[in-house]
This record gives structure tokens, sequence and C-alpha cells, in this order.
């Protein structure tokens, strides 16, 4: 397709001029037109020919080691056009190849490409017309000797209404002497060509930014986002229509730019995404042009972070829903985080055998240690029915919640971890029973069949019911604390079809059950124990006042839930129920019509006493308690993270020990405070010890159902927030804020 | 920021038409259409339910369509099935074409599938094909499960043997598998539809 157009230059000049190349010190000012070689044209249109190439440099002689531009220069026929890099709809990417032995040449530097519309405005593409130069820095090797060699092929596509390809080949000869030479002919080519080479912006002095909303991108859906972009002195110029050029992005199908009205600098994103997930994590590459006409041009490249593409359920893809639909024909497809229902029930049994080690489930492991060492003295037969019956109330209890979850679910409630405690009846009944069981533990009134015992026996109580009870107390206590891995596994299973909601549930329990059955049905295990004796008594009444710690923490979330007063009436009811444990230890011992009316007083004196104090009003929501924190929002992210600052977002609620724990423990200790200083991190609590719909949502999003839950975001990587174990330690939060932080330094400016 | 913030919920409201549309989208139901061939004979997608249709966008004046045609490519793809399996259609959706062109060109490359004539550029459109060729394989329950390039050789230079991707879909919807690489960024010469 090529034909080699000789040019003919005006007389012999060339002769001459060569030998007076030594001569001259200063940059040359002598046109010399290049040479045939240099020069072909193709795109051959029913003879004629629609493109002339030519290859060209910016200087006339080159020194060894220094730098010079060398570049094609492509004129197109009026009305036809060359593609970019990217040339859109369709047509093909414009090409130039090099072959420059003892020449090093770098990527070609693109100008700002035109967007190209068809007349029905249904095909968009991006491209040249009339002129373009497409020219790359290139440097002369120190070595180089005599003449370099340059030869360029040139694969473009030239079209107007039908498509010509051209492949040209084109050469020149470059002499090497002692010192670079300018060429005053084409060097102003080449700083008008590079003047329209899109820059970064901070070479522009601006800083860009991109806020996606949403964490993740689905594969076959759209996002939207904002690009924002900030001048060194606050000023952005005004933008023409198609200002925007995108590259092409493995992963997206289109990415658009349209600027916010009245807002120079703000520009609203649109995209769509491929149906496969790409091998790398998409970035958001294009081209921009700032100014008018009137103005002049500023063109920037934008290379900004988006967020990983994640393979969109087979439902509708976009935004997770913080409950899904219950999936029919029981387990539910792998969630988001991408877990196997193997793996989920794995993580459920470690994270119920880990929940006996949470602050929260204490009180209960020594009461199984009290209520254990009790049963030592039977024989085995009794004891292994002692460990089915409080894995079985462990169990029962737990199903008993999960049919609770999926009721609510049906109901189109979200729920989560720990819901139970953002009800003050809930809490209060717990409280209420901790309370009595206290006070049995101290003597005032027996539960079981054998009425006639005495208060002095150890324990009168063995019966079977009490190992389930204190299954399902376990179970109570144990629910508002999130173990390690059990967020996961339950946040999966919440999320998944009732069948696996339910066997994600039973394993949970009966990793909660282990540690008890093993210590009762271990022969090895029950030696070790210290024999019974008068010291179970005081034993017993201790673990009393373990409960009774128990319920002033219970109290306390109250408080949060129902403020002051509401914490009043728990107390009032609390008392109200002492009372009753009191008359009904008084007519234990009795027998016929006067523990029948005795009974009934109790129960009446409970429930006027529950009516009564029991009318809880939402509190108002109170100051966050952590120091330096303020409450958790999207816009309060966004707004620390343009400012560059990291964010930590504590999920957090009253009812949930661990969540306290780390805040006493980890949070709120100098050096990490120090540390959050020192990085300026923004600390954000979002508290759901009251429902709180946005809460909940975030939770799902990462795959979580309860709290607590600490993300860490860096400004360099906005979309991607950590997600920190939940056993927070102070060494491993201040590395983590550090990796924050430090990203941002070693980050390209925002 | 809050008004930011205001400004782009609202705009997630807005209806993705606002987008552009691409219109057969792989995994959704193809399009339906009616098109006479180059000889007057009327092809619509219902009469291929049950067999897998790959449908050619072309243009014999494009250069990438005769590269293709030179090396038989389309040819040679669409011969190598079963037609009681597979029905092959190409569509010319070029504004200036006429049924005697699509003959004269069926003659001199020597192919049999028919050239629906789309002069209109209605169906061209609905499928949202940009370039020729531009390539679509549509299973036997009518669902699009490929739309793309022909190959992964624009440039018509690879080293080796190019990517048949219209072949690896076809040939894994016959074998009930999974399409191997569902979509591709076409390239060719622009639809020239009427304006």
């Amino acid at each position: 397709m090529t034909r080699p157009r000789v040019r003919r230059t005006g007389g012999g000049g060339l002769f001459w001029l060569a030998g007076l190349g030594a001569w001259l010190t200063a940059a040359s000012a002598l046109a010399v037109p290049p040479p045939a070689s240099a020069v072909a044209s193709g795109g051959l249109d029913e003879g004629v020919p629609r493109m002339e190439a030519t290859l060209l440099t910016d200087v006339t002689q080159v020194k060894p080691g220094d730098t010079f531009r060398v570049g094609v220069r492509f004129k197109m026929h009026p009305g036809w056009h060359i593609y970019w890099k990217n040339p859109g709809d369709s047509g093909l990417a414009s090409d130039v190849a090099w072959d420059t032995p003892g020449t090093t040449v770098e990527a070609l530097r693109w100008p700002m490409p035109a967007t190209l519309r068809t007349p029905d405005g249904f095909i968009t593409t991006y491209g040249y017309e009339g002129e373009v130069l497409l020219s790359a820095q290139a440097r002369a090797s120190e070595q180089a000797q005599g003449v370099l060699h340059l030869s360029a092929a040139a694969d473009v596509l030239v079209c107007e209404v039908n498509c010509l390809p051209a492949q040209v080949v084109l050469s020149r000869a470059l002499p090497v002497g002692p010192e670079t030479l300018g060429d005053a002919e084409h060097a102003p080519a080449f700083d008008a060509a590079w003047a329209q080479v899109p820059v970064a912006p901070e070479q522009a002095r601006y800083t860009a930014a991109l806020a996606l909303d949403g964490p993740s991108l689905a594969t076959g859906g759209t996002f939207t986002g904002t690009v924002t972009l900030t001048g060194a002195d606050g000023k952005v110029p005004a933008v023409e229509k198609d200002f925007f050029v995108p590259e092409r992005v493995k992963g997206l199908r289109h990415l658009a730019l349209t600027p916010v009205e009245g807002k120079p600098g703000t520009f609203k994103l649109e995209g769509k995404t491929a149906l496969e997930v790409p091998a790398v994590e998409p970035r958001f590459l294009g081209v921009m042009r700032l100014g008018t006409a009137a103005s002049g041009y500023q063109s920037l490249s934008l290379d900004l972070p988006l967020a990983p593409v994640v393979k969109a359920p087979s439902g509708a893809p976009g935004v997770p829903t913080p409950v899904a639909a219950p999936v029919p024909g029981g387990a539910g497809p792998a969630d988001a985080s991408g877990l196997s229902l193997g793996l989920v029930l794995v993580f459920a049994f470690l994270g119920g055998l880990l929940l006996n080690l949470m602050p929260c489930v204490f009180p209960v492991l020594a009461l199984k240690a009290y209520g254990f060492t009790r049963t030592v003295g039977e024989e085995r037969g009794r004891v292994g029915a002692h460990a089915l019956a409080y894995t079985g109330g462990i169990i029962g209890s737990l199903l008993a919640l999960a049919l609770t979850v999926l009721g609510l679910r049906a109901a189109g409630h979200g729920v989560g971890w720990g819901f139970q405690f953002q009800e003050p009846l809930f809490v209060a009944a717990v409280a209420a029973v901790l309370v009595a069981f206290s006070l049995n533990l101290f003597g005032v009134f027996n539960v079981g069949t054998d009425g006639t015992a005495l208060v002095e026996k150890v324990d009168a109580s063995h019966g079977l019911g009490r190992s389930v009870g204190e299954g399902v107390l376990a179970v109570v206590l144990a629910t508002p604390c999130s173990a390690p891995l059990l967020g996961t596994a339950v946040g999966f299973a919440l999320t998944s079809g009732a069948a696996t909601v339910l066997l994600t549930f039973v394993l949970m329990g009966l990793g909660l059950a282990l540690p008890f059955c093993l210590l009762v049905l271990v022969p090895g295990l029950a030696q070790r124990l210290p024999r019974p004796g008068a010291w179970m008594e005081r034993f017993k009444q201790l673990l009393g006042f373990a409960l009774l710690g128990t319920t002033v923490w219970l109290v306390w979330v109250m408080g949060g839930l129902t403020g002051v007063d509401g914490m009043a009436r728990t107390l009032a009811f609390l008392a109200v129920v002492a009372l009753g444990a009191w008359l009904y230890g008084l007519v234990q011992g009795s027998t016929g019509p006067r523990k029948l009316v005795g009974v009934l007083t109790v129960v009446a004196l409970v429930g006027a006493g529950a009516l009564w104090s029991l009318r809880f009003e939402e509190a108002h929501a109170q100051a966050p308690r952590v120091s330096e924190a303020q409450a958790w929002s999207d816009e309060a992210v966004a707004t620390a993270l343009a400012a560059g600052q990291p964010v930590f977002i504590d999920f957090t609620a009253d009812w949930c020990l661990t969540c306290k724990f780390n805040e006493r423990t980890v949070l709120q200790s100098d050096d990490v405070r120090a540390a959050f200083a020192r990085h300026r991190v923004a600390f954000l609590v979002a508290d759901w010890t009251r429902r709180d719909a946005r809460i909940s949502a975030k939770l799902a999003e990462f795959g979580r159902a309860g709290v607590p839950m600490y993300l860490l975001v860096s400004p360099s990587a906005p979309n991607k927030p950590e997600v920190l174990n939940e056993l927070l330690t102070q060494d491993g939060l201040i590395d983590a804020v550090r990796r924050a932080s430090g990203r941002v330094a070693d980050a390209r400016p925002l | 920021m809050k008004s930011l913030f205001s400004a782009v919920a609202l705009s997630v409201l807005l209806p993705l038409s606002a987008l552009a549309a691409d219109s057969a989208q792989v995994g959704k139901p193809a399009p339906a259409f009616t098109l006479k061939d180059e000889a007057g004979k009327e092809h619509s997608l219902a009469q291929y339910k049950g067999k897998i249709v790959v449908l050619e966008w072309t243009n014999p004046g494009c250069p990438f369509v005769q590269r293709h045609y030179t090396a038989n490519t389309m040819q040679k793809t669409a011969s190598g099935y079963d037609a009681s399996k597979v029905v092959w259609l190409a569509v010319d959706s070029t504004a200036s074409n006429a049924p005697d062109k699509s003959a004269a060109w069926k003659k001199e490359k020597g192919f049999a599938f028919p050239v629906l004539q789309d002069p209109s550029g209605k169906v061209g459109k609905e499928y949202g094909a940009r370039t020729t060729p531009h390539m679509y394989v549509i299973d036997d329950k009518g669902v699009v499960r490929y739309a793309g390039a022909i190959d992964d050789d624009a440039r018509g230079n690879k080293t080796g043997t190019p990517t048949n991707y219209v072949k690896g879909a076809v040939d894994a919807l016959l074998s009930g598998k999974d399409v191997p690489t569902a979509t591709s960024e076409p390239y060719g010469c622009s639809v020239k539809y009427k304006s």
C-alpha cells in the first residue's frame, strides 16, 4: 500500500550544506527538507493517497549521549482522520514501531485527540484530523559515531467514510557530531505537539481525586462517582464539549465524565463494567482538556484508582443489600467474600469455640466451671447426660435465635448479630434472669423439683434442666460478642438460605459447647479438679457476684438504649424481681395452698412490676464516648479523605463487650491516641447500640452481621478500606495506621 | 460537600438510558428481527430457535472485512459446523448497500450463507453493531452468548494463529460448556449507517 514519493529538492544545495554542518556551533537555522526515505504516503483511495507520513527529528545533528525528539508527522486529506491509542467504538489504534540501533526511544506521546462522531451520533471514535505529530523522546548512545539510523514503521487506519489501512516504513540518518544542533524548522512542530500532550495533574499544579459511589464494581453493571480537580490557586478552567476521552481499560466498557453545573472542577463519572472480572483491578484512565478556544487549552492525563471488580450475583448487579432475600432450596450461594459453605461452617465452629474466651462469656464460663465441679462426683452416665443437656440448651437457643432471624428477615427487617440487644425488653429480661440466678446462687431460693432440699446443701438443683438452662444462658450472654471469624460466618449465614443459617448456628453451638463437654467427658481432666467440699458453697456465692457484675453492664446498655429514666426503670424492675425471688424462697418449703398462693403472689408481683416499670422511650443519641471521635457518616469519611486524612471507623455498640474491651485497652491507650494524632487520623464512631439501617448495611457490605468491625481507610485508596481484626492490639493498630498514612506519602498526590 | 453527595445520590437514580445503549447484551435475549437476504428470502431470529445463530456485521467495502474474506476466516468458520445446528447470517447495515452488490460479492468470494439486507440500519442499531466485522453468537434459546470481534488479531499481523472467539463460543455451546471469552472489543471499520 506504500508508494514512496520522491520529493525534488531545489538546486543541489544539499551537497555543500552537509559540509557546512561542522562550521555551525549555534542551532542551525537552515531548513533541511527531510530525505526522500523519510516521507511516504498511504491510504490509497482510487489512486489518491489520503495520508502522508514524514519521519522528523528536532535536531540536525546529535552529540553522543544527548537527548532529542523523533516523531512521525501524519498529514491527512481534508475530512480524513487516523485514530488515537483508544480508537473508540470502531477503527484501529495508530501504531508507530521504532527500529533505531544506537538510539533508545521512549513511549509515544499522544497529543489530545478529537472526538469524532458519525452524523447520527451512533458511533463515537477518537483520533486526529488534519495533521498530527506522534513523537517520542530519544537518546543517542554514548558510543554513537558517524550517523544514527532511525527507522519507523507506522501502521494506521485512515478513514473518512470508508477506511484505508496504511502501513508505511520511514527512515533517515541523523549525523553524530561534537554538538547537538537544533532543527529550526521542525523543533517548533515538536514544541507545538508536546504542548498538546496531556500531562499528569500535578505537573500542571492540579490535584485530582475520584470518589466512587460504592466499595466495589459489579461485573456487567454500571457505576457512578465524582471526579474532582483542584487547582493550586483554587481555580479550575471551564471545559468545552468533548473535553474528556477515556482510555480503553480492561474490565470496563464505558467511562464518561460530565461537568457538574456551577462547580468548575467537579465532574460526574458514569461507567459500565465488562462481564468478566479482569486480571488486574481497573483504574480510571483518560485524558481531559481544560479551557476553551478563547482561553487556550491545557490537557491532563488522569490515572486514578477505582475499585476491585467483583462477580455480580446472578441477580441484579450493583448495591449490596443488607440482607438478601432467602434463597430457596437451602444453602445459598457464597457471598461476595467468596466463602464456600464448608469454610463458613468451619469458621462458625471455630468462632463458637473462641466465644468461650470472649469477655462477655466469662460469667457463663465461671458458672460452667462451677456446675462442672458439681458434676464431677457423679457417675459417667450422668455426666454425659449433663453434657448433652448443656449442648442441647445451647443449640436449642441458637436455633430459636436463627428462627427469629429468619422470621424477621422474612418480614423484611435487616437484622444482625446481637440485634436482640437493641431491644430494651430483651435486655431487661436478661438482666432479670441474671439477678434471679445470682439470688439463687446466694441461696435465697432453690430451683428444681426437690422442694425439701435445704439451703446448706451444696446444691440441691443438679437436675438436667439446670444444665439446659446454663446452655441457654451461655448463648444469651454470648450473642453480643462477635468473636473473630464468627462475624464472617454469621454475616454469611444471615444472607444465605434458611438451611445454611440453621446449619451455621448449630455448628457455632457445638463450638461453644465443646470446651465444657471436653472437661466433663474426658476422664483425665475430671481428676485434676478440686474435690467438692465446703469451699464450693462460697465459690457459688462468688459467682453470684459475677452475675451481678454482668447485670451492671446490662443496666448500662439499657442506659444507652433508653437513657437515665430507662436505667432507673430497669433497676426498679430488678428490685421487684429480687423481691419475688425472696418471696418464692419463703414459700418454697411449704406445701399445698400456701405455696400456691405464694407462687401466684410472686408471679403477680413480678408481672405488675414489669408492666409498671418497663415502659421505655428512646434516649436521644448521645455524643460518642471515645474522645476526639465524631459520628460516622459517608460525608464525614469523604471530607476527611479529601483533606488527606486516614479514616478509622469504629463500628461499636454499648452491649458489645468486645467493642468496649477494645475501646478501653487499645483505642483509648496513650500510644494509639498519639499515633492517631501524629498521622492525623479522623476517628469516626458508628454506634449500633440502637438499630441503624445505615450501619447494618455497611456491616453487610463487608460480609459482617455484627459489631465490632474496624475499618481503616487510606486517602490513597479511598475505595479499599482495610478491615482490621476484631481483637485489636495496640501495635497492630499503630502499624495499620502507619500503613494507611504511609501509603499516602509514597503514593502520587491524588 | 453535602450537596455534592446528594447530587451524586440523585444521579444514581437517573435512568441508565442516559448511558450509551448496548442493545445486544451477553446473557440477555437477543433482539428479534426479520430481514430479507440478497435473494429476497426472509429470515427471522425466531425461526432459528433451537439452533445456534452467528450474526456477522459485514461490508464488502471495508478493508477489515476484505482481509478476513481473503484469508477465508469467515467462510472457514461458517462451513466448519453442521448446518442443522449452527446458522451463520451475515448482516449488511451499510446505507448504500443493495441486494445485487451482496449477490456479486457472494459470488466473488464463494460462500453460501445469506447476507441480510439492513440498509435502514434498524437491526444493526438494535444490536449495537459498531464495526465491520462485529460478531454475535446467540444460543439455541435466543440468548446472546458472545459479542465482539471475530478474533484477537486487529492488525492482521499476529505471529502464530489468532484466537477465533466466535469458533470458541460456538464450540463451547455445542459441547454444553461455558463460553471461554464472552465479550471482546470489536475492531474494524465503523458501520456505515444511514444518517
